[in-house]
Formats: C-alpha cells, structure tokens, sequence
C-alpha cells in the first residue's frame, strides 16, 4: 500500500528539513521518495509532520514496574477507562498496564521507546510485558552496573573476557547496550549501604565506581555498538552530587569512540541529569548546579544527556538505585517496596508527590527547565521524565509547552504555582530562550534516536521505516509562547500515528493493535571468547544462582518477533 | 513398566497410647486448618479419591491428652461441629504437639465444611482460629466422592442428610460414562 | 513407606525440568523418561516427585459432560467445548477462578476472554496470600530473589509457615542449608527462627522457637516494632512471649547482617488476616535503619505468583479483576471469589488448574451446587463432583511447556519433557478455543464507540 502525506510541514531535523511544506510517501512499512499514482493521498495542509517520536529513557516493562501496578491500585483505578470497538481498556496513570503504555505512546505519536532497565535475571519478564504493548517498538538495556562478574573483570582490568561476558549476556537477555545505575551503589546496598562519589567501593569488591565505569565504556567501545553505555550516576538526588556527576562524565572523555559506531557521537549518554545537578549539603541549603553541569555539557561533545524533567506530578518513583529509594522512604514515609537481585543489581520503587507548593519538588522542576534552555547544542539534550520517575509521559506535551513559552514560565513563577525557590535558588526566572518546533523535533526524535545509534527511525529517510506522527497544529499561525495551551493539546494526541506504514492513530483515535518488537544487538565474532568465559563462570553461576543456567537465557519463545541488529567485530 | 511409587495410605502419626478416662463427652477446642507434607503430596498427584486422601484431609489432629479426655486412639472416628457445619474425622496424635486445646486438619473437603467462609472483606474466608467441639463417634469417615455427595447433594435429588450418607459408596475410582481410561493410556501401577 | 529400590529401567533423562508444585519452582530436576512416560524423579522433593508422578487413575483422559441423570458422560471436543461456551456466553456473572497451575500464556487466553465477555479473573491468591496482597498495597514490599538470601542471609526467620511441610526444599536449596558466597558453611552462618504457635517441622529444625499464641501474630509484632523504636515494653507477657524474650529477639535481629523473612498462611489466615502482614512489612521496614532485611511471601502454587504479576501488567491490578463493566475493577473483598459465592452472585463459573471444591468454604462451595460449572484441569478432584463440563488440560512443565514466576518474582520457562495423552489438549488450547467459541455467540458487550478519556489523567 502506497500513501502520500500532502501538503503538511514537515520538522525532520536529521535531514535538516525544518518547517517546510512537502508531501512524505511511504509505502508499505518503508519510507520512499516517490509513490506511483495509486498511492492514496491524505491531505495534512499546515499540520506538523514529523517522524514518530522516540523515548530515549522510560521504564515501561519489567519486574519492578510490576511491583508498582500490584502495590498502588490507586494508581491504576485513577486511569481506568473503558474498551472501545478498536482497542482494550486502560488503567494507570504514573504505571499504566502494559496495553496502556502502547496507546497512550501512539496518541503522543511516538513509536519506540526505550526500556532503560533490564536486569538480567528476570529479563525474560521484560520481554513477556513488551510483547503484550501494543503499537511501539522497545529495545531494553540490561543492567551493569553492579554484575559481580564486571566487577571482578574491572578490577582485574580483564577487558577482554568483559567484553565477551558483555557480548554474551547481550544475546542471553536479548539487550539493545550497557546500562549502569549507580555503579557499586546497588551492590553496596546488599547490606543496607550506599556508595557516595565515584572513588568509594562496594564492599567486599575491591573496585570503585570510577574503574567500573571506565571499563564498561571501553568495552563498550570494544564492542562498537550502537548506543554508547547508558550511565545513571553515582548520589542521585542528593544535594551536592555535582561533583560526582561531573567526576563522572570527565572519566571516560578520553575514550575512543568505536569507529563501527557511525550514528551516535558520544562515547556516554548521562541519564536524568536533573537528578544529579543539585548543590548544596542538605535539603535545607540545596540549589540549582544546573548552570555548572551544563557549561560542562556545553563544552564536551563526548557525551549526550535526558533531563528527566519533574512534571509535578503525584507519580511512583522507580530506579535500580535502590539505596536512594530507601532514602526517599526516610524522608515521606510512603510505602517503599525494594527488589533485590541476586549478583546483578537492586531496585527500589516508592510514590512520590512532586508538588509546586514544595520547595524541593520545585527546585527540581526548574533546574530540568534551566538544563533544557542552559544546553545550547539541542542534539546532546533529550527530553524525557524518567518516567515514571520524575512524572508520567503523557506529560510531555506539557513540558514541550514550557520550553515553547517563556511566558509561561514565568507565569507559574510569578502567581505561585511554583514554590519561590524556583527564582531563588535557580537560574530560570532570568531565561528567556524558547523552543522552536525545529528543536523540540530534536529532543524528541532525532537527538534520541541518533544517540541510540538507530539506524532505521527517527528520521524520515528513504528506506528508514515509516514511523510518522502528524499533529494538528498550524506552526505557521501558531504563537506558542502565548498559545501554550493549544501547544499541550496539539501534542497530547496526534492526527495520525503511523508505525511502519500502519496507522495506528487515525483522526485522533487509537485504531489498532499492532504487535510490538524487541530491538536487540548481536555482536558476531566473539563466539570463541563468548563460549571461554561461560565455561568460566560456570562453577560460580551453578553454586550461587538460584536458577540452573539452562534457565538463565531469555528463550526465543520471549521475543518470537524482533529487530536484530548485527555488529560485525 | 515400572514406576517410582509415592503412594501411601496412612500418614505415619505418633504412635502413643492413649490411657485416659474418657470422661469428656465434649471437648472444646481450637480449630486450625492448613496443609501438610501428607497432604500435600496426595492432594497434588491427584489421589483425591482414595482412602489415601480421606487419612490425610479428613484427619483431626490432636494433643493426645485432649484425646485422653474423650478417649480416643489414633485412627478413632471424631465428630467435629464448629458454627458453620459438622463432619466426622479420624482421630490421630499431632507431630506437632503439645498443643492442648487446638486441634489441625489439613485443608481438604473435609475441613471445608466446618471452616468459617467470612472473609471480613479481605477476600480471604478464616481457615485458623475457629471455635469447635470435638466428640466421640461411631460414624465412618466419608471417601471424599461420598462427602461431596453427602455435603453438597448436587447431583442427588434426597435431600435428608442421614439417607445421603448411607447410600453405596461411589468408591475410589471416578464413576462416569464412557471408555475406560485404563483403555487410553498404557498403564500398570 | 517401604523401602523402594530406585529405578534403574528408562530409556534418557531430560534435565533441567522445573518442578509445577510449589512456588519454590526448582528448576534443577530430572526426568527419567521410558517409552513417553516419566517413571522417576531425581532432586525432587517429596511433594514434588508426587505430583509428578500422577496418579493415573484419576488423570482426566476425555471430556465429559453431565447428562440427564446427573453422570458425567464422555462426549467429543466439539460438544464438550460447546457446552461450555454456551453456559459462558449465556451468563451476566461469570467468574473465571484458578490459573495459578497454568503458564501465563494460557492466562493470556483467559484475559482477553474475560475482558470479551465481562467476567470476574480471580486466582487462589484470594484464598491463600490475598491479605499479603493487600498489606503490601497498604504498607510496601521489600523483597530480594532467593539467591540474594542463599548468598547474604545470616538470619532466617519463618512465620506463620511450615516451609518443611509446604516448601520441602526451601530451607535445602534457597535460604538456609545451602553454601552462600558470603555463608560458606551453610546451615553454620545462619540463624533460624520460627515463628508459630505450633511446633511444626521447620520450628524443630530451627535455632529459635517463638511460640506465641494464636492470633497473637499482631500483637507480638507490634512488641518487637516498639522495642526497635526504643520503647519500653509494659506488660512481662505479650501474646505469649515473656517480653525478656521479645527484647533479645529484637537485638538479634538488628545485628544481623542480613535478615529476611519468610511468612505463609499463619499470618494471613488468622484473625488479623492483612493487619498482620502490615505490621510484618512495617517492622521489616524498621529493621532496615539498622540492617539489611527483607521479606518473601511463601507463595502456595508454582505459578499463584505468575497470576498476579500477569494480571498486574495487563490490567493494572493483581487479582479479582472485575471486567463487567467493560474495564477492569478490583476491590478486595467485593471482586473476589469467595465474597462473590457467599453472596451467590455468580451464574457461571470456569475453574482452571485450581480445586475450590478441595479449598473453598463449604460456605462459598454451596452456591457453586447451583450454577453451571466448568472444570479444565488434569485431574479428577473434588471439584470434578461439582462439575457440569469437564475439560482434560495437560500438565504444565511435564506434558506441556509454559512460564512461571517463583514466589519471588523470577521468570522461568517450564520446558516440556514428554508428550500429552492424545486425548487432552493444552489448557491454552482449550481457552483459546472457548474465546472464540464464546466471540461466535455472543457479541460484546459494554463496547464505547470512542475513546473517552479519564479527566483523572488531564
């Protein structure tokens, strides 16, 4: 089936197309640069076309989001709705159901999203959730950051059988790269402890967070895959983890970048960095590092970030970082759950009520607002929540329209829907930048999918899948610093959703439930070293894993439907 | 064909005798319900209709000085009443014990007819911590086909619980209409 | 039982089987297999190796309806499915109970058929750990995989559960027998303690036994919850336990290095029923500003756990899912089985791998005397002489394969190891069959045009 998209305006920033007026044609699931004259035309005059949106970071799948939905059913009734002719009922709000999650992603008009923890262990959950979310693609990246194996290879300096542990447990959990939570923190946190900065160790391992991190990115290097490795910084959430998060980023700037790795730039991809921009000792003297984080993003292109912007929302907090959680629980008091995995990571999960009449949810609100407008270069920032950590991603209409609007902005300061800590102790009241739809193009789109080193979305490329989101928006007699709320709206629920040349979204309503897929790399050429380093883990696996290895591997019965995407050595 | 064999009749209960008065008519206990090993074991290979099952669900478990007081020995019959039904059991001595004045029964038909079905709007009926009486009897334990019968009379049109109970046992094989089973399936236990 | 000599006569052993009993899912089984039957078990538990080696005279072979005289008639497929498809379609109440001895690919079935045709999904959670369930919604849940215990846990304490009766290889393979790699002597590094007024087999192979008494649960936790706050405790006897004890405990348990505890269905099915576990989950909780600990629910069967993730990441709630309405509501004591019997609300009822008739309050069993029931399962139990159709299913992790979840959340792929009777089919096949049975008679109802949005989310 051949289509044409007429007449609309099209943001493809990747190919520097920004606001013109041109027809896209897709044709089957693929995008092409002509159509025969078969092709049914739909008329899109002035509306927004873009390519689908992708979430670079957004926990939708996995063993703690379930913890999430079973304890908070309050969470799930405050979004029920009922079935309709086309698709499921809905529940959730900061943790929908999985069909949930697939809708509402398709009515934002996005189309892969990025599940940014895996543990191992339980991947094959991972998969059995992503199966069942309808309408987007989600890659998921497994957990690093505290395996006692890379532990152990980074303190011997062994890159060599890390890279083939790394290569092996990519195919043995189906995972897309590296992702690190607080590296040796979690650890730590198997005997209630915490590390604080990137010099400390996990006990009993004899390795900093520093070392494991640079080894981590080397061989992910080694590897050449496509996305660098995925870092969530040591001190989360504590008032001055500047320097840490600074620490950081500066280790791994001498790194190479594997020439196989054509699409990204970066060697480290910093995630919710607002998280780790706060200065100050205590919640008493905190304020916005903010600036100084992003003079240090300004000034080195080895690396990438997402904001993890608050929302000010009630929402459930959900992070691998599990020690931060029960911090978190120290403070409210909320229901903490904890999830502990043996040998490879920890998880903590608690509601949380980010409210503009607190002065700390506040603070947060505005250092992710000052990162968006202090980052200069649009294709280092991605713009994400966390979510649902910072907020739910049905809000990312809403803070599209805060970047569009300084005005707003500064309304929200001005008649206290914000706590005035976001004028004292920030740097937002004085910025008067805006985003254009070029740039929220980026965030949204091109910058994620680039970092993530995609090399078939994002775009709307000949031959790139035809991942298309058309919003009812006229750019050209739109104001969206004084129109904001029509820039929410416009956002919140696209025309058209197409996802590999199916629309999923038609005339603003879900039609369709279109099987996901699992996005994975296969790294070819380490089978040798692959098969010597299981064998020698094997004693170790068998005596202190609680499962056999011959039911370790998520099996293809998990991902019966996936995108693989090779990497020759 | 040979095959690994876990069946077995009785569970292997204290081997006390007991050397009370008897002078109990009617005990006043504690009633605990729950699984067990015997049960458990049963219940899963799906010997739901033999004697098996009857001696390991339909078993009062009870310290041997409350059996003392009504005189009974292991393998006795009792009859247990609680607010919300009766059924008779076997006695036997707990591993468990002592526990004077509670007695166990492992989950099964049996103890579901004496076991309070009020959940107190939590979804779970209570199954621990009833008020029961425990007395002699000279009624036999009901295979389970026959106390479903007896207890739910779905299939019966007699309504008089007396007449249901001493009807001809349905036995400990399943009773329906078609080929034999023996005839699907090579099998020699 | 006598002596019996093993088994030395089959013709290969299939490895790496997982057990279908308890939610301990051992994954480290052997099958020895001989000409398509398993004929012995290797690393099985008691409970385990009974069940796997099935009675086959019970084993349901065909399908089977009632007739006219009460008798359950062998019938073909078509008819039997029929019949059932028929007593569901034609219900307003249905309710759909079981699942927790099925893969979570057959639940897939019975969701959407559940959500096609407005019924209430239910598990046997809301007879064993639905308490633990709402606690947990009350109060948290901090839990760690089994290995986190085997590796770290110098302190084990089972309250309220027999894991020697319930969880035979409990104790052997995941929490306190085992080698840990910071426990290397096993049993040596670790303390044990029950909690339970009965002296049951796992209290006697424990160092402490805490005999308090009965529903004395809350009000022994409520003492421990004080002492680690630093109060004074007033009374010298609480709920049994002389307070000198209750001190000592407590000081034991904050310097553990890493604690956890197991609890089963002596604290969920006692007076205090989810206040127990509450005040469990809260004292856990406490311990964690002084140590390390943590908590595991002894889940019952192999795949109760797998019920409630499933249903969670569906539908957003764990059990009692109530489709009526066209979207999914949960609430305890409303949407559950047994509330829904005793109040005879129900006007059809599918039982899946599960047996009410061996497990429900006579109470609640009675109205299931009247109304039609359908029963898929392996065996003929208790439940099959309250059943109007009978539908043979397949023995997940033996005949068929399937996933499971373990009480502590980590997912496993039950292989297959031989083939199912010719006559049974697999418990998916036979949902899938009846959603699209039931899809063909009736048409859907509570369906919106539009989507509608929730104004709770704007």
């Amino acid at each position: 089936m051949e289509y044409i998209l007429k007449n609309g305006i099209v943001y493809d920033p990747t190919n520097k197309v920004a606001g013109e007026k041109k027809d896209v044609m897709f044709k089957d699931a693929k995008i092409v640069e002509d159509v025969s004259s078969d092709a049914k035309v739909i008329d899109v005059t002035d509306k927004i076309v873009m390519p689908a949106g992708v979430d670079p970071h957004a926990h939708v799948a996995g063993p703690k989001l379930v913890v999430g939905r079973l304890y908070r059913p309050e969470d799930s009734r405050r979004g029920v709705t009922a079935k309709t002719k086309y698709i499921r009922g809905e529940a959730g709000f900061s943790i929908p159901s999985c069909p949930t999650t697939g809708y509402r992603y398709s009515r934002l008009g996005y189309g892969t999203v990025v599940e940014a923890a895996m543990p191992p262990l339980e991947a094959k959950h991972t998969h059995e959730e992503i199966s069942i979310t309808p309408n987007i693609d989600i890659p998921a990246l497994p957990l690093f950051g505290n395996n006692w194996f890379c532990m152990e290879y980074a303190k011997e300096n062994n890159l060599e059988d890390m890279a083939a542990y790394v290569s092996a447990m990519l195919k043995i959990t189906k995972g897309y790269g590296i992702k690190i939570v607080n590296p040796c923190g979690s650890e730590a946190w198997g005997w209630g402890m915490n590390v604080h900065g990137v010099n400390d160790k996990a006990p009993y391992f004899d390795v900093t967070s520093k070392e494991l991190i640079i080894a981590l990115a080397k061989v992910n290097e080694m590897l050449g895959l496509p996305h660098s490795i995925h870092i969530h910084p040591n001190d989360l959430g504590h008032p001055g983890n500047v320097p840490t998060t600074l620490e950081t980023l500066d280790a791994v700037k001498n790194i190479k970048k594997s020439s196989k790795a054509t699409i990204r730039d970066q060697v480290v991809h910093c995630t919710h960095l607002q998280f780790h921009s706060y200065t100050g000792n205590s919640w008493k003297d905190a304020a916005s590092g903010a600036e100084e984080v992003a003079k240090y993003v300004n000034s080195h292109d080895h690396m990438t970030c997402d904001v993890g912007q608050v929302t000010l929302d009630e929402t459930t907090t959900m992070t691998a970082d599990a020690p931060m959680e029960y911090d978190l629980f120290k403070i409210s008091g909320l229901k903490w759950a904890n999830k502990d995995i043996e040998c490879e990571t920890a998880a903590g999960i608690i509601p949380c009520i980010y409210s503009g009449s607190a002065p700390v949810s506040t603070l947060q609100w505005a250092i992710g607002l000052e990162l968006f407008l202090h980052i200069d270069n649009p294709w280092q920032v991605c713009l994400t929540t966390d979510h649902p950590n910072a907020g739910p991603f049905i809000r990312y209409p809403r803070i599209m329209s805060w970047l569009m609007s300084s005005k707003r902005r500064m309304e929200m300061i001005d008649n206290g829907e914000v706590h005035k800590w976001a004028h004292k102790r920030t740097t937002l009241a004085t910025l008067d930048r805006e985003y254009d739809f070029n740039d929220i193009a980026i965030i949204s789109r091109a910058a994620p999918a680039k970092i993530h080193g995609f090399a078939d979305r994002g775009a709307l490329t000949p031959g790139y899948r035809a991942d298309i989101a058309v919003y009812d928006i006229n750019p050209n007699e739109i104001d969206p610093s004084v129109q904001y709320e029509e820039i929410e709206k416009g956002f919140s629920n696209a025309l058209y959703t197409i996802k590999d040349g199916q629309f999923v979204v038609k005339d603003k309503e879900v039609v369709m439930n279109k099987e996901s897929q699992n996005i994975w790399v296969n790294v070819k050429g380490y089978e040798r070293e692959e098969e010597k380093v299981i064998n020698d883990i094997m004693p170790f696996f068998t005596q202190y894993y609680s499962v056999k290895w011959e039911n370790y591997p998520v099996h293809d019965h998990y991902v019966s439907n996936p995108i693989v995407v090779d990497v020759e050595r | 064909m040979h095959y690994a064999n876990t069946y077995l009749e009785k569970p292997v209960v204290p081997d006390v005798k007991i050397t009370g008065e008897g002078n109990t008519k009617v005990l006043k206990c504690m009633l605990n319900t729950g699984s067990d090993i015997y049960q458990g074991a049963c219940k899963k290979r799906g010997s739901t209709l033999k004697q098996e099952y009857k001696n390991a669900s339909g078993t009062c478990y009870m310290d041997p000085r409350d059996m003392a007081k009504l005189g009974v020995n292991n393998w006795d019959t009792v009859l247990v009443k609680t607010d919300f039904g009766e059924v008779v059991l076997n006695a036997a001595a707990s591993r468990d014990a002592p526990h004077e004045g509670t007695v166990f029964v492992c989950k099964g038909p049996w103890a579901n007819t004496i076991v309070s079905h009020d959940t107190y709007c939590c979804s779970d009926p209570t199954y621990k911590g009833i008020k029961c009486t425990v007395e002699k009897t000279d009624r036999k334990v009901l295979l389970m086909a026959d106390l479903m019968r007896w207890v739910y009379k779905k299939y019966v049109d007699e309504e008089d619980d007396d007449v249901v109970e001493n009807m001809e046992s349905l036995g400990e094989r399943p009773v329906y209409k078609g080929r034999k089973w023996e005839e699907l399936i090579d099998h020699d236990l | 039982m006598t002596y019996e000599p093993p088994i030395t006569d089959y013709d290969h052993i299939v490895e790496n089987c997982t057990c279908a009993f308890c939610g301990c899912n051992c994954d480290d089984l052997d099958y020895l297999v001989k000409d398509g039957h398993v004929v012995a078990v290797r690393h099985a538990c008691r409970l385990g190796a009974s069940k796997i080696m099935e009675d086959m005279d019970q084993r349901l072979l065909v399908p089977m309806i009632r007739d006219e005289d009460g008798e359950l008639k062998e019938v073909d497929w078509d008819t039997a499915l029929d019949t059932a498809a028929e007593y569901i379609a034609n219900s307003i109440r249905p309710v759909f109970y079981g699942w927790s001895e099925t893969s979570t690919e057959c639940m897939k079935e019975g969701v959407e058929l559940g959500e096609y045709i407005g019924a209430v999904l239910d598990n046997q959670a809301t007879i064993c750990h639905g308490p633990s369930l709402q606690a947990v919604q009350n109060a948290g849940y901090p839990i760690q995989t089994l290995g986190e215990v085997q590796n770290r846990a110098d302190m084990c304490v089972y309250s309220g559960s027999n894991a020697m009766n319930s969880h035979p290889r409990h104790m052997a393979r995941y929490a306190v027998f085992c080698r840990g790699y910071f426990r290397q002597r096993g049993r040596f590094d670790r303390t044990v303690v029950t909690m339970d007024p009965k002296f049951s087999d796992t209290a006697k192979m424990s160092d402490k036994w805490i005999g308090f008494e009965q529903n004395g649960d809350y009000g022994f936790y409520n003492a421990i919850r004080a002492v680690l706050k630093g109060k004074e405790l007033y009374q010298d006897v609480i709920s049994g336990i002389p307070k000198e004890d209750i001190y000592e405990l407590a000081e034991e348990m904050k310097n553990a290095e890493f604690g956890v505890l197991f609890f089963g269905l002596g604290l969920t099915h006692t007076l205090g029923k989810q206040r127990n576990i509450d005040i469990a989950i809260k004292m856990v909780q406490d311990l964690n500003k002084f140590s390390k600990w943590g908590l595991t629910p002894m889940r019952g069967h192999f795949n109760v756990n797998g019920f409630n993730i499933f249903m969670a990441f569906h539908t957003g709630f764990a059990f009692g899912v109530d489709f009526c309405r066209g979207y999914a509501r949960y609430m305890m004591g409303e949407t559950n089985t047994i509330d829904l019997l005793v109040r005879k609300e129900p006007d059809c009822f599918m039982v899946i791998a599960a047996d009410p008739g061996a497990h429900f309050p006579n109470g609640a069993n009675q109205h299931l005397a009247d109304i039609p029931v359908i029963q898929i399962d392996i065996h003929w139990g208790p439940s099959t002489e309250l059943a109007d159709v009978v539908l043979p299913g397949s023995f997940i992790a033996v005949e068929c394969g399937g996933t499971s979840y373990r009480m502590d959340g980590v997912p496993i792929w039950m292989k297959k190891a031989i083939d199912k009777p010719e006559t049974c089919r697999d418990d998916e096949w036979i949902v899938r069959e009846l959603k699209e049975r039931v899809m063909k008679l009736r048409e859907e109802p509570n369906v919106l045009d539009a989507y509608e949005v929730n104004p709770n989310i704007l």
